[in-house]
Protein backbone atom coordinates (compact mmCIF):
# COMPACT_ATOMS: atom_id res chain seq x y z
CA UNK A 1 0.00 0.00 0.00
CA UNK A 2 1.58 3.31 -1.02
CA UNK A 3 1.23 6.38 1.15
CA UNK A 4 -1.45 8.90 0.24
CA UNK A 5 1.27 11.46 -0.40
CA UNK A 6 2.98 9.31 -3.03
CA UNK A 7 -0.40 8.55 -4.54
CA UNK A 8 -1.43 12.20 -4.76
CA UNK A 9 1.79 12.85 -6.65
CA UNK A 10 1.77 9.73 -8.80
CA UNK A 11 -1.85 9.95 -9.97
CA UNK A 12 -1.67 13.34 -11.74
CA UNK A 13 1.78 12.55 -13.18
CA UNK A 14 0.45 9.31 -14.67
CA UNK A 15 -2.51 11.16 -16.16
CA UNK A 16 -0.13 13.75 -17.63
CA UNK A 17 2.01 11.07 -19.26
CA UNK A 18 -1.08 9.39 -20.76
CA UNK A 19 -2.33 12.70 -22.19
CA UNK A 20 1.12 13.54 -23.61
CA UNK A 21 1.22 10.08 -25.19
CA UNK A 22 -2.17 10.49 -26.85
CA UNK A 23 -1.24 14.02 -27.98
CA UNK A 24 2.01 12.76 -29.54
CA UNK A 25 0.19 9.85 -31.18
CA UNK A 26 -2.56 12.00 -32.65
CA UNK A 27 -0.04 14.51 -34.08
CA UNK A 28 2.02 11.75 -35.67
CA UNK A 29 -0.81 9.60 -36.93
CA UNK A 30 -2.71 12.38 -38.71
CA UNK A 31 0.45 14.28 -39.65
CA UNK A 32 -0.82 17.48 -38.04
CA UNK A 33 1.47 20.34 -39.10
CA UNK A 34 3.44 21.90 -36.19
CA UNK A 35 2.10 25.42 -36.92
CA UNK A 36 -1.39 24.14 -36.09
CA UNK A 37 -0.61 21.90 -33.17
CA UNK A 38 2.96 20.86 -32.44
CA UNK A 39 3.58 17.46 -30.90
CA UNK A 40 5.15 17.29 -27.40
CA UNK A 41 8.39 16.06 -28.96
CA UNK A 42 8.51 19.09 -31.28
CA UNK A 43 7.94 21.37 -28.31
CA UNK A 44 10.74 19.62 -26.44
CA UNK A 45 13.08 20.09 -29.46
CA UNK A 46 12.20 23.81 -29.56
CA UNK A 47 12.92 24.07 -25.87
CA UNK A 48 16.32 22.40 -26.30
CA UNK A 49 17.16 24.52 -29.35
CA UNK A 50 16.20 27.85 -27.83
CA UNK A 51 16.62 26.92 -24.18
CA UNK A 52 19.26 29.50 -23.31
CA UNK A 53 17.32 32.43 -24.75
CA UNK A 54 14.07 31.24 -23.21
CA UNK A 55 15.63 30.66 -19.80
CA UNK A 56 17.16 34.12 -19.95
CA UNK A 57 13.70 35.52 -20.70
CA UNK A 58 12.24 33.47 -17.85
CA UNK A 59 14.82 34.92 -15.48
CA UNK A 60 13.81 38.45 -16.47
CA UNK A 61 10.15 37.66 -15.92
CA UNK A 62 10.93 36.09 -12.55
CA UNK A 63 12.92 39.14 -11.49
CA UNK A 64 9.88 41.30 -12.12
CA UNK A 65 7.67 38.73 -10.39
CA UNK A 66 9.76 38.76 -7.22
CA UNK A 67 10.18 42.53 -7.16
CA UNK A 68 6.41 42.88 -7.58
CA UNK A 69 5.72 40.30 -4.86
CA UNK A 70 7.99 42.09 -2.39
CA UNK A 71 6.41 45.44 -3.26
CA UNK A 72 2.91 43.98 -2.92
CA UNK A 73 3.64 42.36 0.44
CA UNK A 74 5.35 45.41 1.94
CA UNK A 75 2.81 47.83 0.49
CA UNK A 76 -0.17 45.59 1.24
CA UNK A 77 0.79 45.03 4.86
CA UNK A 78 1.41 48.76 5.37
CA UNK A 79 -1.97 49.64 3.86
CA UNK A 80 -3.69 46.98 5.99
CA UNK A 81 -2.08 48.36 9.16
CA UNK A 82 -3.15 51.85 8.14
CA UNK A 83 -6.73 50.75 7.45
CA UNK A 84 -7.06 48.94 10.77
CA UNK A 85 -6.02 52.04 12.77
CA UNK A 86 -9.38 53.77 12.63
CA UNK A 87 -12.81 53.24 11.06
CA UNK A 88 -12.55 56.72 9.53
CA UNK A 89 -9.35 55.87 7.63
CA UNK A 90 -10.90 52.63 6.46
CA UNK A 91 -14.08 54.32 5.28
CA UNK A 92 -12.04 56.89 3.36
CA UNK A 93 -9.56 54.50 1.76
CA UNK A 94 -11.37 51.22 1.28
CA UNK A 95 -13.43 52.29 -1.77
CA UNK A 96 -10.20 53.19 -3.58
CA UNK A 97 -8.63 49.88 -2.69
CA UNK A 98 -11.67 48.17 -4.20
CA UNK A 99 -11.59 50.41 -7.30
CA UNK A 100 -7.96 49.44 -7.76
CA UNK A 101 -8.92 45.81 -7.53
CA UNK A 102 -11.86 45.88 -9.96
CA UNK A 103 -10.05 47.84 -12.69
CA UNK A 104 -8.50 45.28 -15.06
CA UNK A 105 -4.72 45.57 -15.11
CA UNK A 106 -4.68 45.33 -18.92
CA UNK A 107 -6.63 48.59 -19.00
CA UNK A 108 -4.31 50.55 -16.69
CA UNK A 109 -1.03 48.99 -17.81
CA UNK A 110 -0.55 51.25 -20.90
CA UNK A 111 -1.02 54.31 -18.69
CA UNK A 112 1.53 53.08 -16.15
CA UNK A 113 3.99 52.24 -18.91
CA UNK A 114 3.65 55.78 -20.29
CA UNK A 115 3.94 57.36 -16.83
CA UNK A 116 6.95 55.35 -15.70
CA UNK A 117 9.78 55.55 -18.21
CA UNK A 118 11.92 52.82 -16.70
CA UNK A 119 10.34 49.73 -18.27
CA UNK A 120 11.25 47.10 -15.64
CA UNK A 121 9.97 49.48 -12.97
CA UNK A 122 6.72 50.02 -14.86
CA UNK A 123 6.26 46.27 -15.29
CA UNK A 124 6.93 45.73 -11.59
CA UNK A 125 4.38 48.39 -10.71
CA UNK A 126 1.73 46.69 -12.88
CA UNK A 127 2.40 43.27 -11.41
CA UNK A 128 2.45 44.64 -7.86
CA UNK A 129 -0.89 46.31 -8.46
CA UNK A 130 -2.37 42.94 -9.40
CA UNK A 131 -0.88 41.15 -6.40
CA UNK A 132 -1.48 43.74 -3.68
CA UNK A 133 -5.21 43.27 -3.18
CA UNK A 134 -5.21 39.80 -1.59
CA UNK A 135 -2.39 40.93 0.70
CA UNK A 136 -4.38 43.96 1.84
CA UNK A 137 -7.72 42.22 2.29
CA UNK A 138 -6.29 39.10 3.94
CA UNK A 139 -3.99 40.99 6.30
CA UNK A 140 -6.84 43.31 7.21
CA UNK A 141 -9.15 40.42 7.94
CA UNK A 142 -6.33 38.69 9.81
CA UNK A 143 -5.68 41.71 12.01
CA UNK A 144 -9.37 41.68 12.86
CA UNK A 145 -9.67 37.95 13.47
CA UNK A 146 -8.37 38.20 17.01
CA UNK A 147 -10.10 35.86 19.47
CA UNK A 148 -12.32 38.31 21.41
CA UNK A 149 -11.74 36.45 24.68
CA UNK A 150 -7.98 36.61 24.19
CA UNK A 151 -8.30 40.33 23.43
CA UNK A 152 -10.31 40.73 26.64
CA UNK A 153 -7.57 38.86 28.49
CA UNK A 154 -4.94 41.31 27.21
CA UNK A 155 -7.18 44.21 28.20
CA UNK A 156 -7.72 42.78 31.66
CA UNK A 157 -4.00 42.47 32.18
CA UNK A 158 -3.55 46.07 31.12
CA UNK A 159 -1.39 45.23 28.11
CA UNK A 160 0.02 48.21 26.22
CA UNK A 161 -0.92 48.95 22.61
CA UNK A 162 2.49 47.69 21.46
CA UNK A 163 2.20 44.47 23.49
CA UNK A 164 -1.26 43.83 22.08
CA UNK A 165 0.05 44.42 18.56
CA UNK A 166 3.15 42.24 18.72
CA UNK A 167 1.89 39.51 21.03
CA UNK A 168 -1.70 39.25 19.85
CA UNK A 169 -2.68 41.01 16.65
CA UNK A 170 0.27 40.11 14.44
CA UNK A 171 0.38 36.40 15.40
CA UNK A 172 -3.42 36.23 15.05
CA UNK A 173 -3.17 37.74 11.56
CA UNK A 174 -0.50 35.31 10.38
CA UNK A 175 -2.75 32.52 9.01
CA UNK A 176 -4.81 34.94 6.93
CA UNK A 177 -1.68 36.79 5.82
CA UNK A 178 -0.02 33.54 4.68
CA UNK A 179 -3.09 32.65 2.63
CA UNK A 180 -2.93 36.11 1.06
CA UNK A 181 0.76 35.68 0.34
CA UNK A 182 0.10 32.40 -1.48
CA UNK A 183 -2.49 34.03 -3.72
CA UNK A 184 -0.25 37.07 -4.26
CA UNK A 185 2.65 34.85 -5.37
CA UNK A 186 0.62 33.42 -8.24
CA UNK A 187 -0.83 36.81 -9.11
CA UNK A 188 2.63 38.43 -9.27
CA UNK A 189 3.61 36.05 -12.04
CA UNK A 190 0.32 36.60 -13.87
CA UNK A 191 0.73 40.37 -13.45
CA UNK A 192 4.31 40.32 -14.72
CA UNK A 193 3.36 38.35 -17.85
CA UNK A 194 0.31 40.51 -18.58
CA UNK A 195 2.34 43.69 -18.15
CA UNK A 196 5.02 42.36 -20.49
CA UNK A 197 2.38 41.58 -23.07
CA UNK A 198 1.04 45.11 -22.92
CA UNK A 199 4.49 46.69 -22.91
CA UNK A 200 5.71 44.43 -25.70
CA UNK A 201 9.26 45.14 -24.64
CA UNK A 202 11.87 43.76 -27.01
CA UNK A 203 15.64 43.72 -26.92
CA UNK A 204 17.83 42.41 -24.19
CA UNK A 205 15.37 42.92 -21.35
CA UNK A 206 12.59 40.90 -22.98
CA UNK A 207 10.67 38.57 -20.72
CA UNK A 208 8.83 35.38 -21.56
CA UNK A 209 5.65 37.14 -22.68
CA UNK A 210 7.61 38.90 -25.40
CA UNK A 211 9.08 35.56 -26.49
CA UNK A 212 5.53 34.23 -26.86
CA UNK A 213 4.44 37.27 -28.85
CA UNK A 214 7.48 37.07 -31.11
CA UNK A 215 7.07 33.34 -31.68
CA UNK A 216 3.45 34.03 -32.63
CA UNK A 217 4.47 36.60 -35.21
CA UNK A 218 6.95 34.12 -36.67
CA UNK A 219 4.42 31.28 -36.60
CA UNK A 220 6.96 29.36 -34.47
CA UNK A 221 4.25 27.54 -32.55
CA UNK A 222 6.51 24.90 -30.90
CA UNK A 223 8.61 27.71 -29.41
CA UNK A 224 5.42 29.38 -28.18
CA UNK A 225 4.49 26.18 -26.40
CA UNK A 226 8.01 25.88 -25.01
CA UNK A 227 7.76 29.37 -23.49
CA UNK A 228 4.32 28.53 -22.13
CA UNK A 229 5.74 25.36 -20.60
CA UNK A 230 8.42 27.36 -18.80
CA UNK A 231 5.83 29.80 -17.42
CA UNK A 232 3.74 26.89 -16.15
CA UNK A 233 6.72 25.27 -14.45
CA UNK A 234 7.72 28.58 -12.88
CA UNK A 235 4.16 29.14 -11.65
CA UNK A 236 4.03 25.66 -10.19
CA UNK A 237 7.35 26.07 -8.38
CA UNK A 238 6.28 29.46 -6.98
CA UNK A 239 2.95 28.07 -5.80
CA UNK A 240 4.60 25.08 -4.12
CA UNK A 241 7.17 27.31 -2.45
CA UNK A 242 4.49 29.65 -1.11
CA UNK A 243 2.36 26.74 0.09
CA UNK A 244 5.37 25.19 1.87
CA UNK A 245 6.17 28.51 3.51
CA UNK A 246 2.56 28.76 4.65
CA UNK A 247 2.64 25.24 6.08
CA UNK A 248 5.93 25.94 7.81
CA UNK A 249 4.76 29.20 9.37
CA UNK A 250 1.58 27.60 10.72
CA UNK A 251 3.02 24.19 11.59
CA UNK A 252 2.09 24.35 15.27
CA UNK A 253 -1.46 25.51 14.88
CA UNK A 254 -3.43 22.53 13.70
CA UNK B 1 -8.89 46.68 58.64
CA UNK B 2 -10.67 43.67 57.25
CA UNK B 3 -11.98 44.62 53.82
CA UNK B 4 -13.96 42.33 51.56
CA UNK B 5 -12.32 41.05 48.42
CA UNK B 6 -15.27 42.25 46.43
CA UNK B 7 -18.31 44.31 47.30
CA UNK B 8 -21.09 45.20 44.89
CA UNK B 9 -23.90 47.55 45.89
CA UNK B 10 -26.81 48.09 43.53
CA UNK B 11 -24.79 47.12 40.46
CA UNK B 12 -26.98 47.08 37.35
CA UNK B 13 -26.48 46.80 33.64
CA UNK B 14 -28.69 48.11 30.88
CA UNK B 15 -27.37 47.23 27.43
CA UNK B 16 -27.19 49.87 24.69
CA UNK B 17 -30.24 48.27 23.02
CA UNK B 18 -32.30 49.00 26.13
CA UNK B 19 -32.37 45.42 27.40
CA UNK B 20 -32.00 45.24 31.16
CA UNK B 21 -29.28 42.64 31.62
CA UNK B 22 -28.98 42.96 35.33
CA UNK B 23 -31.25 44.68 37.83
CA UNK B 24 -29.53 46.01 40.98
CA UNK B 25 -27.36 43.31 42.53
CA UNK B 26 -25.68 43.30 45.91
CA UNK B 27 -22.87 40.85 46.44
CA UNK B 28 -19.97 40.55 48.85
CA UNK B 29 -17.11 38.09 48.51
CA UNK B 30 -14.82 37.52 51.48
CA UNK B 31 -11.31 36.11 51.47
CA UNK B 32 -11.35 32.34 51.07
CA UNK B 33 -14.93 32.20 49.72
CA UNK B 34 -15.90 29.98 46.84
CA UNK B 35 -18.94 31.76 45.48
CA UNK B 36 -20.86 30.24 42.60
CA UNK B 37 -23.32 32.05 40.35
CA UNK B 38 -25.88 29.69 38.87
CA UNK B 39 -29.10 30.26 36.97
CA UNK B 40 -31.01 29.81 33.72
CA UNK B 41 -29.53 31.33 30.57
CA UNK B 42 -30.14 35.05 30.33
CA UNK B 43 -29.94 35.53 34.10
CA UNK B 44 -26.88 37.73 33.69
CA UNK B 45 -24.39 35.52 35.52
CA UNK B 46 -21.72 35.94 32.85
CA UNK B 47 -22.53 39.66 32.57
CA UNK B 48 -22.02 40.02 36.31
CA UNK B 49 -18.66 38.25 36.11
CA UNK B 50 -17.56 40.48 33.21
CA UNK B 51 -18.59 43.58 35.16
CA UNK B 52 -16.41 42.40 38.02
CA UNK B 53 -13.53 41.79 35.58
CA UNK B 54 -14.08 45.35 34.29
CA UNK B 55 -14.77 44.03 30.79
CA UNK B 56 -18.16 45.78 30.93
CA UNK B 57 -19.00 49.04 32.66
CA UNK B 58 -22.00 48.97 34.97
CA UNK B 59 -24.93 51.30 34.24
CA UNK B 60 -25.31 52.06 37.91
CA UNK B 61 -24.26 51.07 41.42
CA UNK B 62 -21.01 50.93 43.29
CA UNK B 63 -18.32 48.28 43.05
CA UNK B 64 -15.18 47.93 45.14
CA UNK B 65 -12.22 45.62 44.72
CA UNK B 66 -10.39 45.16 48.02
CA UNK B 67 -12.05 48.34 49.19
CA UNK B 68 -10.58 50.35 46.30
CA UNK B 69 -11.31 50.95 42.65
CA UNK B 70 -10.23 49.02 39.56
CA UNK B 71 -7.18 51.20 39.00
CA UNK B 72 -5.45 49.47 41.91
CA UNK B 73 -6.34 45.96 40.78
CA UNK B 74 -3.19 44.13 39.72
CA UNK B 75 -1.06 45.39 42.59
CA UNK B 76 0.29 43.00 45.16
CA UNK B 77 -2.52 41.59 47.27
CA UNK B 78 -5.10 42.73 44.71
CA UNK B 79 -4.41 40.43 41.80
CA UNK B 80 -7.30 39.14 39.77
CA UNK B 81 -7.26 36.32 37.23
CA UNK B 82 -9.92 35.23 34.76
CA UNK B 83 -10.57 31.82 33.24
CA UNK B 84 -12.84 31.73 30.20
CA UNK B 85 -15.30 29.11 29.02
CA UNK B 86 -12.77 28.08 26.36
CA UNK B 87 -9.13 27.65 27.23
CA UNK B 88 -8.39 30.80 25.17
CA UNK B 89 -4.73 29.95 24.60
CA UNK B 90 -2.47 31.43 21.95
CA UNK B 91 -2.20 28.62 19.35
CA UNK B 92 1.13 29.97 18.06
CA UNK B 93 2.91 29.78 21.42
CA UNK B 94 4.18 26.86 23.48
CA UNK B 95 2.41 25.91 26.68
CA UNK B 96 5.21 27.50 28.74
CA UNK B 97 4.87 30.76 26.81
CA UNK B 98 1.09 30.69 27.17
CA UNK B 99 1.33 30.32 30.93
CA UNK B 100 4.04 32.99 31.11
CA UNK B 101 1.89 35.53 29.23
CA UNK B 102 0.53 37.52 32.20
CA UNK B 103 4.06 37.75 33.63
CA UNK B 104 5.46 38.83 30.26
CA UNK B 105 2.81 41.54 30.04
CA UNK B 106 3.94 42.73 33.47
CA UNK B 107 7.55 42.60 32.24
CA UNK B 108 8.67 40.10 34.86
CA UNK B 109 12.19 38.96 33.94
CA UNK B 110 12.49 35.87 31.78
CA UNK B 111 14.16 33.49 34.25
CA UNK B 112 11.71 34.24 37.06
CA UNK B 113 8.76 34.01 34.67
CA UNK B 114 9.92 30.63 33.36
CA UNK B 115 10.35 29.28 36.88
CA UNK B 116 6.92 30.47 37.98
CA UNK B 117 5.26 29.17 34.81
CA UNK B 118 6.74 25.73 35.38
CA UNK B 119 5.63 25.77 39.01
CA UNK B 120 2.08 26.74 37.97
CA UNK B 121 2.01 23.97 35.35
CA UNK B 122 3.21 21.45 37.92
CA UNK B 123 0.39 22.52 40.22
CA UNK B 124 -2.15 21.42 37.61
CA UNK B 125 -0.15 18.26 36.80
CA UNK B 126 1.22 19.45 33.44
CA UNK B 127 4.90 20.00 34.18
CA UNK B 128 5.82 17.65 31.34
CA UNK B 129 4.24 19.51 28.40
CA UNK B 130 5.93 22.92 28.61
CA UNK B 131 7.31 22.74 25.06
CA UNK B 132 4.13 21.38 23.48
CA UNK B 133 1.69 23.50 21.52
CA UNK B 134 -2.01 23.86 22.41
CA UNK B 135 -3.08 21.90 19.32
CA UNK B 136 -1.29 18.83 20.70
CA UNK B 137 -3.31 18.82 23.94
CA UNK B 138 -6.77 17.48 24.78
CA UNK B 139 -9.60 19.79 25.83
CA UNK B 140 -9.16 18.97 29.50
CA UNK B 141 -5.41 19.57 29.36
CA UNK B 142 -5.92 22.90 27.60
CA UNK B 143 -8.31 23.95 30.36
CA UNK B 144 -5.67 22.98 32.93
CA UNK B 145 -3.16 25.18 31.07
CA UNK B 146 -5.68 28.00 31.22
CA UNK B 147 -5.97 27.51 34.98
CA UNK B 148 -2.17 27.45 35.27
CA UNK B 149 -2.05 30.75 33.40
CA UNK B 150 -4.42 32.16 36.02
CA UNK B 151 -2.47 30.67 38.95
CA UNK B 152 0.90 31.93 37.73
CA UNK B 153 0.02 35.48 38.76
CA UNK B 154 -0.73 34.20 42.29
CA UNK B 155 -4.20 35.74 42.16
CA UNK B 156 -6.07 36.95 45.20
CA UNK B 157 -9.35 36.50 43.33
CA UNK B 158 -10.02 33.98 40.61
CA UNK B 159 -12.96 34.58 38.25
CA UNK B 160 -14.15 31.59 36.21
CA UNK B 161 -16.82 31.79 33.52
CA UNK B 162 -18.31 28.31 32.97
CA UNK B 163 -14.78 26.98 32.61
CA UNK B 164 -15.57 23.29 32.30
CA UNK B 165 -18.80 23.54 30.31
CA UNK B 166 -17.32 22.04 27.16
CA UNK B 167 -15.67 19.06 28.86
CA UNK B 168 -16.94 15.54 29.38
CA UNK B 169 -18.33 14.61 32.78
CA UNK B 170 -15.32 12.59 33.87
CA UNK B 171 -12.75 15.29 33.06
CA UNK B 172 -15.00 17.90 34.58
CA UNK B 173 -15.25 16.02 37.89
CA UNK B 174 -11.45 15.66 38.08
CA UNK B 175 -10.99 19.38 37.44
CA UNK B 176 -13.68 20.25 39.98
CA UNK B 177 -11.73 18.28 42.57
CA UNK B 178 -8.55 20.17 41.67
CA UNK B 179 -10.41 23.48 41.98
CA UNK B 180 -11.74 22.48 45.38
CA UNK B 181 -8.20 21.71 46.51
CA UNK B 182 -6.93 25.09 45.29
CA UNK B 183 -9.67 26.95 47.10
CA UNK B 184 -10.14 25.03 50.33
CA UNK B 185 -6.54 23.96 50.93
CA UNK B 186 -4.58 26.84 49.36
CA UNK B 187 -7.13 29.51 50.27
CA UNK B 188 -7.76 30.84 46.77
CA UNK B 189 -10.83 33.11 46.70
CA UNK B 190 -12.97 32.13 43.72
CA UNK B 191 -16.04 33.42 41.94
CA UNK B 192 -17.36 30.72 39.65
CA UNK B 193 -20.10 30.85 37.02
CA UNK B 194 -21.76 27.59 36.00
CA UNK B 195 -25.05 26.22 34.77
CA UNK B 196 -24.31 22.78 36.18
CA UNK B 197 -26.07 22.17 39.46
CA UNK B 198 -23.87 19.31 40.64
CA UNK B 199 -20.77 21.43 40.05
CA UNK B 200 -22.17 24.25 42.18
CA UNK B 201 -23.15 21.78 44.90
CA UNK B 202 -19.70 20.21 44.89
CA UNK B 203 -17.52 23.31 44.85
CA UNK B 204 -19.22 26.20 46.55
CA UNK B 205 -19.13 27.63 50.00
CA UNK B 206 -21.95 29.91 48.85
CA UNK B 207 -24.26 29.56 45.86
CA UNK B 208 -26.05 32.59 44.40
CA UNK B 209 -29.09 31.37 42.49
CA UNK B 210 -30.02 33.85 39.79
CA UNK B 211 -33.22 34.42 37.83
CA UNK B 212 -33.67 35.98 34.41
CA UNK B 213 -35.60 38.83 32.79
CA UNK B 214 -34.25 40.92 34.29
CA UNK B 215 -31.15 39.19 35.64
CA UNK B 216 -31.14 39.24 39.44
CA UNK B 217 -30.14 37.25 42.49
CA UNK B 218 -33.05 35.06 43.46
CA UNK B 219 -31.68 33.18 46.46
CA UNK B 220 -28.53 32.48 48.40
CA UNK B 221 -27.46 29.09 49.72
CA UNK B 222 -24.60 28.44 52.12
CA UNK B 223 -22.67 25.17 52.19
CA UNK B 224 -20.47 24.07 55.09
CA UNK B 225 -16.88 24.99 54.18
CA UNK B 226 -15.38 22.27 56.38
CA UNK B 227 -16.68 19.48 54.14
CA UNK B 228 -13.85 17.67 52.41
CA UNK B 229 -14.64 18.06 48.69
CA UNK B 230 -13.56 14.72 47.28
CA UNK B 231 -14.89 11.67 45.46
CA UNK B 232 -16.47 10.41 48.68
CA UNK B 233 -18.42 13.64 49.17
CA UNK B 234 -19.75 13.38 45.61
CA UNK B 235 -21.30 10.00 46.45
CA UNK B 236 -22.60 11.01 49.88
CA UNK B 237 -26.21 11.59 50.99
CA UNK B 238 -25.11 15.02 52.12
CA UNK B 239 -24.16 15.92 48.53
CA UNK B 240 -27.47 14.53 47.29
CA UNK B 241 -29.30 16.65 49.86
CA UNK B 242 -27.48 19.82 48.88
CA UNK B 243 -28.12 19.08 45.21
CA UNK B 244 -31.83 18.56 45.86
CA UNK B 245 -32.19 21.81 47.80
CA UNK B 246 -30.31 23.69 45.10
CA UNK B 247 -32.47 22.06 42.43
CA UNK B 248 -35.60 23.34 44.19
CA UNK B 249 -34.19 26.90 44.33
CA UNK B 250 -33.12 26.72 40.71
CA UNK B 251 -36.50 25.38 39.62
CA UNK B 252 -38.10 28.26 41.48
CA UNK B 253 -35.80 30.77 39.83
CA UNK B 254 -36.40 29.50 36.33
CA UNK B 255 -40.19 29.36 36.90
CA UNK B 256 -40.09 33.00 37.94
CA UNK B 257 -38.02 33.83 34.89
CA UNK B 258 -40.70 32.19 32.74
CA UNK B 259 -43.53 34.09 34.44
CA UNK B 260 -41.73 37.36 33.81
CA UNK B 261 -41.40 36.41 30.20
CA UNK B 262 -45.13 35.68 29.90
CA UNK B 263 -46.07 38.94 31.59
CA UNK B 264 -44.00 40.73 28.98
CA UNK B 265 -45.51 38.84 26.09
Amino acid sequence: MMSSRTFSLLAPVTLGIIILGIWEGVCRFWHIPPYLMPSPSAIWRALMLDGVALLHALLITLEITFAALIAAVVGGVLVAFLLVQSPLIERCLMPYVVIMQVTPIVAIAPLIIILIHNTPLALTACAALVAIFPVISNTLQGLRSVDPDLAAYFQMHKASRLQTLTRLRIPSALPMFMAGLRIATGLSLVGAIVAEFVAGTGGNSAGLAYQILQSGFQMDIPRMFAALFLITVAGLVLYTAAASLQRFALRHRS
Amino acid sequence: MNTSVLSLAGIEKVFPNGVRGLSPVDLTVEKGDFVTLIGPSGCGKSTLLKLIANLHTPSGGKMNWWGGNFGDVGRKGRRMAFVFQDATLMPWATIAKNVRLPLDLEKVDRATADKRALAALERVGLGHVTEHYPAQLSGGMKMRVSIARALVTEPDLLLMDEPFGALDEFTRNRLDEEMARLCYEDGLTTLFVTHALHEAAFLSSRVMVMAARPGRIHAQYEIDRSILRNEEFRLSDQFAGISRELAILLEDASRESMIQQEVRA
